[in-house]
């Protein structure tokens, strides 16, 4: 059997082969137009959005867990006193701005230094008060300590001067 | 067909590119054509596809059936080809929808009768046809598609290897041994 002759007709054709090719050729098929109805349409090809709705639920879901990843993480930090200067300082540098239209002693720069007066007056009110505090509670301890040593120190006095001459034969008898 | 293609860019004697696999290109194009309204786009796919449907049916079921199972899985095909995800894969795709046709066809009627209509010959010769037909018919499915389409419908080893999707070595292997096989059966026949 040629093999390649039955594989894509090439080479010596094979007798029995091109005998079945004979008969069996009769049986091919005969072209006949295809009859499509008119009504018949063919659909169109649905867009597949799953990959890009997938996507775009991707990048979301990434961008929201930044967000909170961001926000948890700021409001973990402790917050230095510093920061808070730049909005105070902020305030003044629209002073030239104001001036050329207000006088000098504007209310808006006014309002805004006051405020943070207050702030600084509240802070350091608290401070002083604590310290305050401290400073009497050493005060008052310290004035219990030297009364306590001075009431030592009488007694002890009271003891030297009561003290009899016979006691104090008495005591170098048991020294020596 | 020839003009259409042209039109579309996808001439094989002008598209250098579409030598590598000019079948499956124009498939892909002419699909996405019809896809777009284009109905004639669908008749040059008919014409391309009609003669391997053909083998594949006639390899199944009787005979006088073959043609008008033909028109409907053509039919079937431009009312689902919106299913079909990849465009180049056309061949594959109703090929798939002619075995399943086939199988339907069996469950729905009675075999022994179409056989014996089958048997009817005009002639002689198309007797003999029918006889060898039903030769390999008995032979196992894998190897009578694929002799029916090499000896009924001519085409090459590589052309169906190409329009059903098969790789070539399984075409080759098939038409080896279902050859060896048909031989065998027919060394029982008178005249051959």
């Amino acid at each position: 059997m040629n093999e390649d002759y039955l594989w894509d007709k090439s080479g010596q054709p094979d007798p029995q082969i091109q005998e079945l090719e004979e008969i069996l050729g009769t049986l091919r098929y005969q072209p006949k137009p295809l009859v499509i109805p008119r009504d018949l349409v063919a659909p169109p090809r649905r867009r597949n959005y799953f990959p890009l709705l997938a996507i775009a639920a991707t990048v979301l879901a990434a961008l929201l867990a930044a967000g909170v990843w961001i926000q948890v993480r700021t409001s973990s930090e402790p917050q230095p006193e510093q920061a808070k200067v730049p909005t105070v300082v902020e305030e003044p540098r629209r002073d030239p701005v104001v001036k050329d239209s207000t006088p000098a002693n504007k209310p808006v720069s006014k309002e805004s230094t006051v405020a943070s007066n207050i702030r600084r007056r509240h802070n350091t009110s608290a401070i002083k008060r604590l310290e305050r505090e401290e400073a009497v509670a050493a005060k008052e301890q310290l004035m219990i300590a030297l009364r306590v040593a001075t009431e030592k120190l009488s007694l002890v006095h009271r003891k030297t001067q009561t003290t009899t001459p016979a006691n104090q034969i008495k005591n170098q008898h048991r020294i020596g | 067909m020839s003009a259409t293609l042209d039109m579309l860019g996808m001439n094989p004697q002008i598209d250098a590119a579409a030598e590598h696999s000019p079948a499956t290109r124009v498939e892909a194009v002419l699909v996405k054509a019809v896809l777009e309204g284009d109905r004639d786009g669908f008749g040059q796919l008919y014409g391309l596809y009609a003669p391997l449907v053909h083998g594949i049916l006639l390899a199944r079921v009787p005979r006088p059936e073959v043609d008008d199972l033909v028109q409907d899985i053509f039919l079937h095909a431009f009312k689902k080809l919106h299913t079909l995800r990849d465009a180049s894969a056309f061949g594959p795709w109703i090929a798939m929808i002619a075995r399943n046709r086939a199988v339907d066809f069996h469950r729905r009627s009675k075999e022994t009768v179409e056989i014996n209509d089958d048997l009817r010959g005009s002639d002689t010769h198309d007797s003999r046809a029918a006889e060898i037909l039903e030769l390999v018919r008995s032979l196992p499915e894998a190897y009578r598609e694929t002799l029916v389409l090499r000896l009924v419908e001519g085409m090459t080893g590589p052309e169906i290897a190409a329009r059903t999707g098969l790789t070539a070595a399984s075409v080759r292997v098939n038409l080896h041994r279902g050859m060896k096989l048909l031989r065998e059966k027919l060394g029982f026949m008178e005249g051959l």
